[in-house]
């Protein structure tokens, strides 16, 4: 016989401030490391695909190195270890956010220069070849030619990456940030409804990921150069022109 | 002879050790029509590329209008590269940009002209190729035809003293073929100075000044259409034409 699941205290965590806290401050830190790991990801893709080879050397031991260390580690070894180090980590400012943040950002940076590569080498070479011809400078091909058609290749695996940081977040209560799944621990440890507790932390994370399934099929509508309206519109007069 | 546009002299280039062109020089005069031929490996793509100033040469020189542009540095080379119209075999029109922005990229992010003056003058020159109507399609929903055609709208629109094509039909399917070398021959008419890498024979018959033909990265033959199809006077071409015929 199943044991009973209490509906009632369900609601109540799901209804309940530290819930809704920890899940806003989840995605905060996820929102956050995205995109600060995108951002140095991006030059670190550039590095890697340059000509200079300090560079891509640079690239390689960054990705080596952060990919290779747990996440764990990492964000145990910012939180602890930098105060150690620097003296200035000590201070009121450091907080367990800002070193979870540091931590993620750091450690997804390295996958994401990996997909961002990987997006910017999709691109035809014959893209950039008529960008040259036409006098542009190298700069701005990438940005009006290249980078807006690697977008397209680099939504999906990115979207994954959310949703992976997403969870990866839970891991910041060891540090003693109280996200979502540190707020249901808690609330579980006070009357072990571990059953209840547990899955209204789960869904919350079901509603954060269909948001974002829905972003990311608009996102990559919008990346998709022919709009589908237009699309239905010109089948049957592509079909006219093959005759 | 009337003065030269476009000139390469003795231009040598290899990749990894392999010699592609061996000491090509090439004289391009106002409104001349060079039709090249010759096998695939034979450098033509690659001589057009030299003449583009996509490619540096290893040795020797290409001079545009009068001035030496081979060997300048690449910030100081981008803004020469606009003077050469150039289109490619697979068209290489930005996927992300519809026709009209396509053929206004150069004039706004090199030209650095205004919004609404790079648009009209664009629209103007869809016209010259047939497309305005078009203006608004992305690459992909565009037939091969009409691509090569805002290619070449977006090459022209640069107003460039030469006009380089490199086998700008062989990606066509045959029906597509005609259209492209109609707006080509419109080009030559209207006294454009032209180099264009294709084995359209036809085309080359009509609208050539010279014919050359290239192989193992020389240029080993160059006459006018009509003694080159009748009498060439290498045996390599005659081997070559009756290939292609």
């Amino acid at each position: 016989m199943l044991a009973s699941f209490d509906k009632h205290i369900f609601w109540e965590a799901l209804s309940s401030r530290p819930y809704w806290h920890g899940a806003l401050l989840a995605l905060e830190l996820t929102c956050a490391t995205l995109g600060a790991a995108f951002a140095l990801a991006f030059f670190l893709a550039l590095g890697a695909l340059s000509k200079s080879r300090p560079l891509r050397g640079l690239v390689l031991v960054y990705n080596w190195l952060f990919r290779a260390i747990p996440t764990l580690l990492l964000l145990l070894f910012v939180w602890n270890g930098l105060p150690q180090l620097w003296s200035a980590f000590t201070a009121d400012w450091y907080k367990p956010f800002l070193a979870a943040f540091i931590a993620l950002a750091l450690n997804e940076a390295a996958y994401m220069s990996e997909i961002i590569r990987a997006g910017l080498l999709s691109v035809d070479p014959g893209q950039e070849l008529a960008g040259r011809a036409l006098g542009m400078t190298r700069g701005r091909i990438l940005r009006r030619v290249i980078v807006p058609q690697a977008i397209r290749i680099i939504i999906p695996p990115t979207a994954n990456e959310f949703i992976t940081l997403l969870k990866l977040t839970s891991l910041a209560s060891v540090i003693s940030l109280y996200e979502l799944l540190g707020a249901s621990t808690i609330r579980a440890s006070q009357n072990f409804a571990y059953l209840e507790a547990y899955s209204a932390a789960a869904v919350y994370y079901l509603g954060i990921v269909s948001v974002l399934m829905v972003l990311q099929a608009r996102l990559e509508r919008r990346f998709t150069w022919r709009s589908t309206a237009r699309r239905r519109r010109a089948l049957p007069a592509v079909a006219h022109d093959a005759r | 002879m009337n003065e030269s546009i476009l000139r390469a002299e003795a231009v040598s280039k290899s990749y990894d050790g392999l010699a592609v062109l061996r000491g090509v020089t090439l004289e391009v005069g106002r409104g001349e029509v060079k039709v090249i031929i010759g096998p695939s490996g034979s450098g033509k793509s690659t001589l057009l590329r030299c003449l583009a100033l996509l490619e540096p040469v290893d040795a020797g020189g290409v001079w545009l209008d009068g001035a030496r542009l081979s060997g300048l540095r690449e910030k100081e080379l981008a803004p020469h590269r606009s003077e050469v119209g150039m289109v490619f075999q697979r068209f290489n029109l930005f996927q992300n940009m519809t026709a009209l922005a396509n053929v206004m990229c150069g004039l706004v992010e090199v030209r650095r002209l205004k919004k609404t003056e790079a648009q009209a003058r664009a629209l103007e020159f869809l016209e010259r190729v047939g497309l305005r109507d078009k203006a608004d399609s992305y690459p992909d929903e565009l037939s091969g035809g009409q691509q090569q055609r805002v290619a070449i709208a977006r090459a022209l629109v640069m107003r460039p003293k030469a006009m380089l094509f490199d086998e700008p039909t062989s990606a066509l399917d045959v029906e597509l073929v005609r259209e492209v070398l109609d707006v080509m021959e419109g080009l030559a008419r209207d006294g454009m100075t032209m180099v264009v890498v294709s084995h359209e024979l036809r085309f080359a018959h009509h609208v050539a000044s010279s014919i050359l033909m290239m192989d193992e990265g020389r240029i080993i033959e160059e006459a006018p259409p009509e003694k080159f199809f009748s009498s060439p006077s290498h045996e390599r071409t005659r081997r070559f034409l009756a290939l292609v015929e």
